[in-house]
């Protein structure tokens, strides 16, 4: 079966700046954080930690109750970044003929529904109840939101949720990539979404010793992927999703086409559960840039993995490095984690979102705060303030998992598209 | 509470139905009641009301069976 070009045609998010995908890609650019300070008043001890979240967002108003309250908030997130996406590509919510029974979701999330267990326990343990709420398990399966997408839009094909730590709606997409390139599916939506602040989570994620530490003032300057000092992640939610179209199909339906997937790799390091290995994530690069039959200096971007902690970014510096040899010095790199946080299952979804948008509006989102370069980390082009004006041709988003899976998609841009 | 305004109250916040909607002659398929809002709803009213529904029993299809069915638990289990 000959390989078949795939377009994106739709893009959706929610996102602590809302789901308008201009206005979000102007504030990345303009460097702004959305960490803020997250304070509960759990007993005996409260949270207290930097976290981004979505405030603007109302899962009733947005899904509507009916829906809203068959989610949990990872869901809803999920279902609410799918329907921009494809809204945003111009197809109807209800399929007219049963044209969709080809067509599939595959999602990422590497908690699912941990809000609904979180009540479950508090109900059960903390409020003296004796039974739960009978949705329980359909609010918290992991595969809530994917199947939800289906239900909501009529797609009959594949419907999987991908749950693979930090790299779970890379792998999503790159796993639908592979079904529209090979001509099984016409039409995937892909995406991630996470809602990880449940308390037993977020106190788990603490005692690993990976989290950004911070008060209320410094929260918005804590996160520094690549800095001196830098002393790790930040958590957030939101949810992010992209339509992905035979390029043959999109074109002759007059479909605006955001920009080319052109490549996927995905490799494991065989090697340990947290600490991340060159090795892996080289093979993982070079195989994304094969499959998409990209050289090195076809490559003008890259939004790296980039979580802030100490341990992880000198490893994903030294594998550019490695793949991108004497080119790496003046290889654009930027970690936008640093204002949109860690979203955990959800991150490669918004990540590849906002490198789709840097090649289709040719300009560069910074690493916000990075002040002071690591030397650890030196080697390539790191960008500090937004770049605009750029003539980018192809760009790269990494997404490295604890459990040691790689995946880096590849992008190109799409030329005489707006 | 009675038992119809337990339900009219459930529905309207869960589904924004509006309560005049919710009258004893309604199929609750027709207000967007399914299997799983049903389990949502037989809860409440076991919560709110101290019953036990039997787990094998007939599901309602109208909102009058559903309190009929409530109202005589009430009565004889209160």
């Amino acid at each position: 079966m000959s390989q078949r070009r795939v377009a994106i045609t739709g893009l959706g998010l929610v996102s602590p700046f809302g789901g308008d995908l201009a206005d979000f890609f102007a504030r990345l650019l303009a460097g702004e954080s959305a960490v803020r300070f997250l304070r509960t008043d759990d007993l005996p001890r409260p949270l207290n930690m930097p976290f981004v979240a979505c405030p603007g967002f109302d899962a009733g108003t947005t899904l509507g109750r009916p829906l809203a309250g068959m989610l949990d908030r990872f869901a809803q997130l999920g279902v609410a970044a799918a329907f921009a996406a494809w809204d945003d590509a111009g197809l109807p919510r209800k399929p007219e003929i049963d044209e969709r029974d080809n067509w599939g979701v595959t999602w990422g999330s590497a908690l699912g529904g941990v809000l609904a267990f979180d009540k479950g326990y508090r109900d059960l343990w903390q409020n003296g109840r004796e039974r739960l709420s009978p949705l329980s398990i359909v609010l918290g399966m992991n595969n809530a939101a994917n199947a939800q997408i289906s239900i909501q839009l009529g797609l009959g094909g594949i419907s999987t949720c991908h749950s693979v730590a930090c790299a779970s709606s890379a792998i999503a997409i790159g796993e639908a990539f592979r079904l529209v390139r090979s001509g099984e599916a016409p039409v995937m939506l892909a995406g991630g979404s996470e809602a990880p602040q449940a308390y037993a989570v977020a106190r788990a994620w603490e005692a690993l010793r990976v989290m950004a530490s911070a008060d209320q003032a410094s929260a918005p300057h804590c996160c520094r992927p690549f800095a001196v000092g830098r002393n790790g992640m930040v958590l957030g939610e939101g949810g992010a999703a992209l339509v992905l179209e035979d390029w043959e199909r999109a074109v002759a339906r007059g479909a605006r086409i955001h920009g080319e997937l052109a490549g996927y790799g995905t490799t494991c390091d065989h090697h340990h559960l947290v600490r991340p290995a060159v090795a892996g994530q080289v093979r993982a690069i070079r195989s994304a840039l094969v499959d998409a039959r990209l050289t090195l200096a076809d490559i003008d971007y890259v939004n790296a993995h980039g979580t802030a902690t100490p341990e992880g970014d000198p490893v994903e510096i030294a594998a550019l490095r490695e793949v991108f040899g004497s080119a790496a010095a003046a290889l654009p790199v930027s970690a936008t984690k640093s204002m949109h946080g860690h979203l955990l299952g959800a991150a490669g979804a918004l990540e590849a979102i906002i490198t789709v948008l840097a090649l289709r509006e040719g300009a560069i989102p910074p690493t916000a705060h990075l002040d002071s370069l690591d030397p650890a980390c030196a080697g390539v082009d790191h960008i500090t303030a937004g770049r605009h004006s750029q003539p980018l041709r192809a760009a790269l988003s990494s997404s490295f998992a604890f459990g040691g899976s790689n995946a880096v998609l590849a992008f190109r841009a799409v030329a005489g598209q707006p | 509470m009675d038992s119809l305004n337990l339900i009219r109250e459930f529905l309207d916040g869960r589904m924004g139905v509006p309560p005049q909607q919710v009258v004893p002659a309604a199929s609750l398929a027709d207000l967007g009641v399914d299997s799983l809002l049903m389990l949502e709803l037989v809860f409440e009213c076991e919560d709110r009301f101290g019953v036990t529904l039997d787990k094998n029993l007939k599901s309602p299809k109208t909102v009058g069976e559903l309190v009929a069915l409530v109202d005589r638990l009430r009565r004889e289990q209160g």
